[in-house]
């Protein structure tokens, strides 16, 4: 019975100052102190700001302590406990909660911060002397791996903590994350403990299995913190029949602004960071008083004024905060008694942890508005408080077998201490990613690093990676650094800075909206109309403009699509329209709308699958509405076009959102012949799907990122464009090359597969295509665009689809241009 | 495949889908922006390309000289991408069995190897004037032309155009404008760049796997 004697002894230190600070400790992180003072790792499911932090804080101090026998006054040797958290400005924050606990114990153990951010020298001294306590980001570890003494380095380590593990399962650092995971837990002589902080999502035990590893056993405890979550949508008093995407939000402005009056902190989310500039400019326009009192905050503005924002969010100085998802996360802000969402926010989960970013005291009320920027993302609001009330969650599918991200990580270990076959291969087949990695492709991957690929007449002269006494390393020290500078798995537009031309620095902008701009040009950025100046040294610089108007930039990857249990919501709510039920206050807002819909065609839901055909100036349009996102559409759109082209050479340009998919041709499209021979059979499919995803350029698009995080194309050193301008080329050119010269190359097979799996489950589009062939097709030729086809069509972003040869397409094209010219 | 004559200053040239101009009267086959080694070169770098590449740039020159039978071989700069690696050994071999005459060389801004490395070719340091053209890498300054008709390469050309239902497509070409024609990069590993925007007089001919195609 000494363990429990002890045991009692633990938990009255952490006790005591939970009664210090006149808090008691929540059911669930005693639940949490239990478990893991048991040894269990583990997954723990609460929400942001709850009092997640010191659930896993103190059992961790409490183990370190008592391997000291509870001596105050020592301080473990080497490095003991990892923190990982998914955005480097939340580590700041983490730091300062986990010292508060120590101060007060009066421990002096050395708690750091490593990111991007972290100073060379510090991060130097960091490996010369380790810290207690490391807070850092998937990537900041990997590219710890990359240095020599990294083996030293994590020896003592006994807990990993993946914090916010939720915005990390479903991507590429999710599956680094699981790879630095494997390796510590090979270099440490001590018994891994693993926990996992997660919002809730629908796969929760998953989630776990996937951080703990191949062989884990984690326990999953659930914060029953029961929160009433009200949902209002902002019902605009006149609705265009017509809806256009964005072009309804600020018009709602005048029934926005007296929410924001009434409250005492608001947080404005907005779905992309164009939107928010455009919002934050909108109530300046019209509420410049609110100057002082208003902020802005998203992913690109400088890291000081989030700091900033952050700051003044938490002791209540600001009223407003126009803000993107980069607010979605960090600590708690309590002030915050508001929460606005403006636009559809195309999943149950991002909309709920948007709502709980409110009303924090206990047994709070969160209260969220819903401002549709479009009048159909009205059938948004009523899905989203079905889906409330039936508390459904989406699921966060981990990525598996990622070639691009091993590829990268291989050649980490070898510009560090260098790699052993047998024990690497151990360690990543410990992963969840890569339980199942075939021999082969490990074998491929370790040709690739070191030969450039399988035949090796075809890759003399390569030099990366070498196999020297029994050890995989890279000797060359250009080759080195160059790998340290790419280390990571987020890829983007060429990033410049933003800055004063008299100084000062605003943030950063990507390079395609800038090129579009001339010296002298309005934009706006960071809240403000800047004068574009000159583009020198990867910098743009500005200066303040008193000009209204201007443009405002776009920034790649703000689109997310729609979620499927968030379309199946939809498809319900439409289906009761069509049955003349009008429920919520949203669908019979949109009554007129959807009968004028029905009259012209019908009215999509989920009994019937709509097709509709019609013919404008601009050629003969097919609109199908399937409901099942923008990801779905992408790929299902190509098949479709892909098997109508069979029948003739006919080249479509396409268009999409996340309710349907048009096709436009110069063509009369042979939609009835194609319907009669199973436009939608899964016969064939996988077959179609591959012909289709070729052609389609999509597996292109994919390839640049694989590209990049494979080492394949190096985006230079920080702040200089490219240095050797004779290593530069486009990952679209590399893609047809290995197209033609090398097609076994398994990044390109990896990114032909990664069109079907990144975007969505092969299975999500399977279900689809099931779901389909379960409906009833209704064709119907309208004279006109009608109220669903409309928005579709006045989208911008096409792709394009041909079965046609290249010098046919490019006759017909120049025959148009004949008959104008004349 | 077939090639497609135009008339400039009174002279036939023939246009290949090849990417490739033959000056009909002088017996010249005109070639731009080859860019051999560059494979090689990336490996160096740890990017691998195959090399199987460049042996579609070889067969295309061998051929080209089975069609044409010419009497001058001129590469209009940037023949080799970068400095010196094994590729330039296979294209000495290559020039020294498969084609029978002395390749000449005007040297572009890629063409960085040393002086006697060159020695199996004919090298002009900047330009070629064969009256009514001058021969050059880049396009020559207007002013320095003297009414001659400049055929150069360096730009790698490239058009896109749009047609109805929103349609659009972009291809490699030849662009001849009021003084200069520039002929299309003839390397298989090489970008293009898209040229700014057309001036009414300027000629177009799109190159496609099957034919040239004048546009404008």
């Amino acid at each position: 019975m000494k363990s429990s004697t002890q045991e009692k002894y633990k938990f009255k230190i952490a006790l005591r100052w939970f009664k210090h600070n006149q808090w008691k400790p929540f059911p669930f992180q005693l639940e949490t102190w239990n478990a893991f003072l048991e040894g269990k790792s583990g997954l723990l499911n609460a929400p942001t700001g709850s009092g997640k932090t010191y659930a896993l804080w103190i059992p961790s101090v409490l183990q370190l302590l008592e391997l000291q026998n509870f001596d105050l006054n020592r301080s473990p040797t080497g490095l003991q406990v990892i923190w990982i958290t998914p955005l480097r400005a939340l580590a700041k924050d983490i730091q300062k909660a986990l010292l508060q606990f120590c101060n007060h114990l009066g421990l002096t153990w050395q708690i750091d911060t490593r990111t991007g951010d972290t100073p060379t020298n510090l991060r130097a001294k960091q490996l010369q002397k380790a810290p207690t306590c490391l807070i850092t980001t998937p990537e900041s570890l990997h590219i710890i791996f990359s240095q020599k003494k990294s083996i030293d380095f994590f020896k003592n380590v006994k807990i990993i903590i993946a914090d916010e593990w939720h915005e990390l399962i479903g991507t590429k650092r999710g599956v680094q994350t699981e790879l630095a995971i494997s390796r510590i837990r090979n270099l440490s002589r001590f018994n891994l403990k693993i926990w996992g902080i997660s919002a809730t999502i629908g796969n929760i035990s998953e989630a776990a299995r996937v951080l703990t590893g191949a062989d884990g056993n984690p326990v999953i405890v659930k914060a029953q913190i029961e929160k009433k979550t009200e949902i209002e949508t902002i019902i605009p008093e006149k609705l265009d029949r017509f809806p256009w995407a964005g072009h309804l939000g600020l018009k709602l402005l005048p029934q926005v602004l007296p929410i924001i009056a009434k409250s005492k902190t608001t947080l404005l989310f907005t779905n992309t960071r164009s939107q928010t500039e455009l919002w934050y400019r909108g109530i300046l326009n019209v509420k410049p008083e609110l100057a002082g009192t208003m902020a802005m905050h998203h992913g690109s503005i400088d890291n000081n004024i989030r700091l900033w924002v952050e700051d003044a969010l938490s002791t209540g100085k600001l009223k407003l905060v126009v803000c993107t998802s980069s607010l979605d996360l960090g600590v708690d802000f309590s002030p915050v008694d508001t929460i606005i969402q403006v636009g559809g926010p195309k999943g149950v989960s991002r909309f709920m942890q948007r709502a709980g970013r409110s009303g924090h005291q206990p047994g709070g009320l969160s209260k969220i508005y819903f401002v549709p920027t479009h009048s159909l993302e009205l059938v948004e609001g009523a899905a989203l408080r079905t889906a409330e009330k039936n508390k459904i969650h989406e699921n966060r599918s981990p990525i598996e077998g990622s070639l691009d991200v091993l590829v990268q990580y291989l050649i980490t270990l070898s510009v560090g201490p260098g790699f052993e076959k047998r024990e690497a291969w151990k360690e990543v087949r410990n992963t969840f990613a890569y339980r199942n990695l075939p021999r082969k492709e490990w074998n491929w991957a370790l040709d690739f690093i070191t030969s450039g690929g399988r035949s090796l007449s075809n890759y003399s002269e390569y030099s990366k990676v070498n196999f020297h006494n029994g050890l995989y390393k890279v000797l060359n020290r250009r080759t080195m650094t160059k790998h340290r500078l790419s280390i990571g798995t987020i890829v983007g537009d060429p990033i410049l800075k933003v800055r004063y031309n008299s100084g000062g620095y605003l943030g950063t902008i990507e390079e395609s909206f800038i090129s579009s701009l001339n010296p002298g040009d309005i934009f706006w950025f960071s809240g403000r109309p800047l004068e574009f100046i000159k583009l020198k040294d990867m910098t743009v610089y500005v200066a303040k403009s008193k000009r209204k108007g201007g443009k405002i930039p776009a920034w790649g990857g703000g689109r997310l699509p729609l979620s499927s249990k968030l379309a199946d919501l939809i498809r319900q709510k439409l289906e009761n329209a069509k049955n003349g039920i009008f429920e919520e206050i949203e669908m019979i807002k949109l009554k007129s709308t959807l009968e004028l819909q029905q009259k012209w065609s019908e009215i999509p839901g989920s009994s019937t699958l709509l097709i509709e055909k019609t013919s404008s100036d601009n050629g003969h349009h097919i609109f199908i509405y399937p409901f099942e996102g923008r990801f779905v559409h992408e790929i299902l759109s190509a098949l479709i076009a892909h098997r109508i082209g069979k029948i003739l050479p006919i080249t479509f340009s396409i268009a999409m959102n996340d309710y349907g998919f048009e096709l436009l041709s110069d063509q009369i499209i042979p939609i009835e012949e194609a319907l009669e021979s199973n436009l939608f059979s899964l016969e064939n499919l996988v077959e179609h799907m591959e012909e289709c995803i070729n052609n389609a350029g999509l597996a292109k698009m994919k390839f640049r990122d694989i590209a990049t995080i494979a080492g394949l194309i190096f985006k230079g050193y920080p702040g200089k464009f490219i240095s050797n301008k004779h290593l530069q080329s486009s990952s679209g050119l590399l893609y047809e090359v290995f197209n033609h010269y090398d097609p076994d190359n398994l990044l390109l097979k990896q990114a032909k597969e990664e069109v079907v799996t990144l975007q969505l489950d092969y299975q999500r589009l399977l279900d689809a295509m099931k779901r389909i062939n379960q409906q009833k097709i209704i064709l119907k030729e309208t004279e006109r665009f009608t109220p669903f086809a409309f928005p579709i069509m006045a989208d911008g972003l096409r792709q394009k689809m041909t079965s046609e040869k290249v010098s046919d397409q490019l006759l017909r094209l120049q025959k148009q241009l004949e008959i104008l010219a004349n | 495949m077939k090639d497609f004559k135009i008339t400039y200053l009174g002279e036939n040239l023939l246009l290949h889908p090849f990417k490739s101009l033959y000056w009909e009267r002088k017996k010249i086959l005109l070639l731009a922006d080859v860019h051999l080694g560059k494979a090689a070169h990336f490996r160096k770098s740890g990017i691998p390309i195959p090399e199987v590449i460049h042996q579609s740039d070889f067969d295309r020159i061998e051929g080209l000289i089975n069609i044409y039978r010419p009497e001058r071989l001129i590469v209009l700069g940037d023949l080799f991408h970068s400095s010196y690696n094994n590729s330039w050994q296979t294209f000495k071999k290559f020039c020294s069995g498969k084609i029978k005459l002395v390749p000449e060389l005007v040297l572009g801004n890629h063409d960085v190897l040393e002086e006697n490395q060159y020695d199996f070719l004919i090298v002009h340091k900047d330009k070629i004037v064969l009256n009514p053209f001058v021969l050059s890498h880049k396009p020559l300054e207007t002013d320095r032309l003297n009414e001659y008709y400049n055929l150069c390469g360096h730009i790698h050309p490239s058009v896109r155009i749009t047609g109805y239902a929103r349609q659009s497509i972009r291809v490699e070409c030849f662009y001849f404008g009021k003084n200069h024609g520039i002929l299309p990069a003839f390397g298989s590993f090489t970008g293009t760049s898209k040229m700014p925007k057309r001036n009414k007089t300027d000629k177009i001919y799109a190159i496609t796997n099957q034919k040239i195609i004048h546009l404008f």
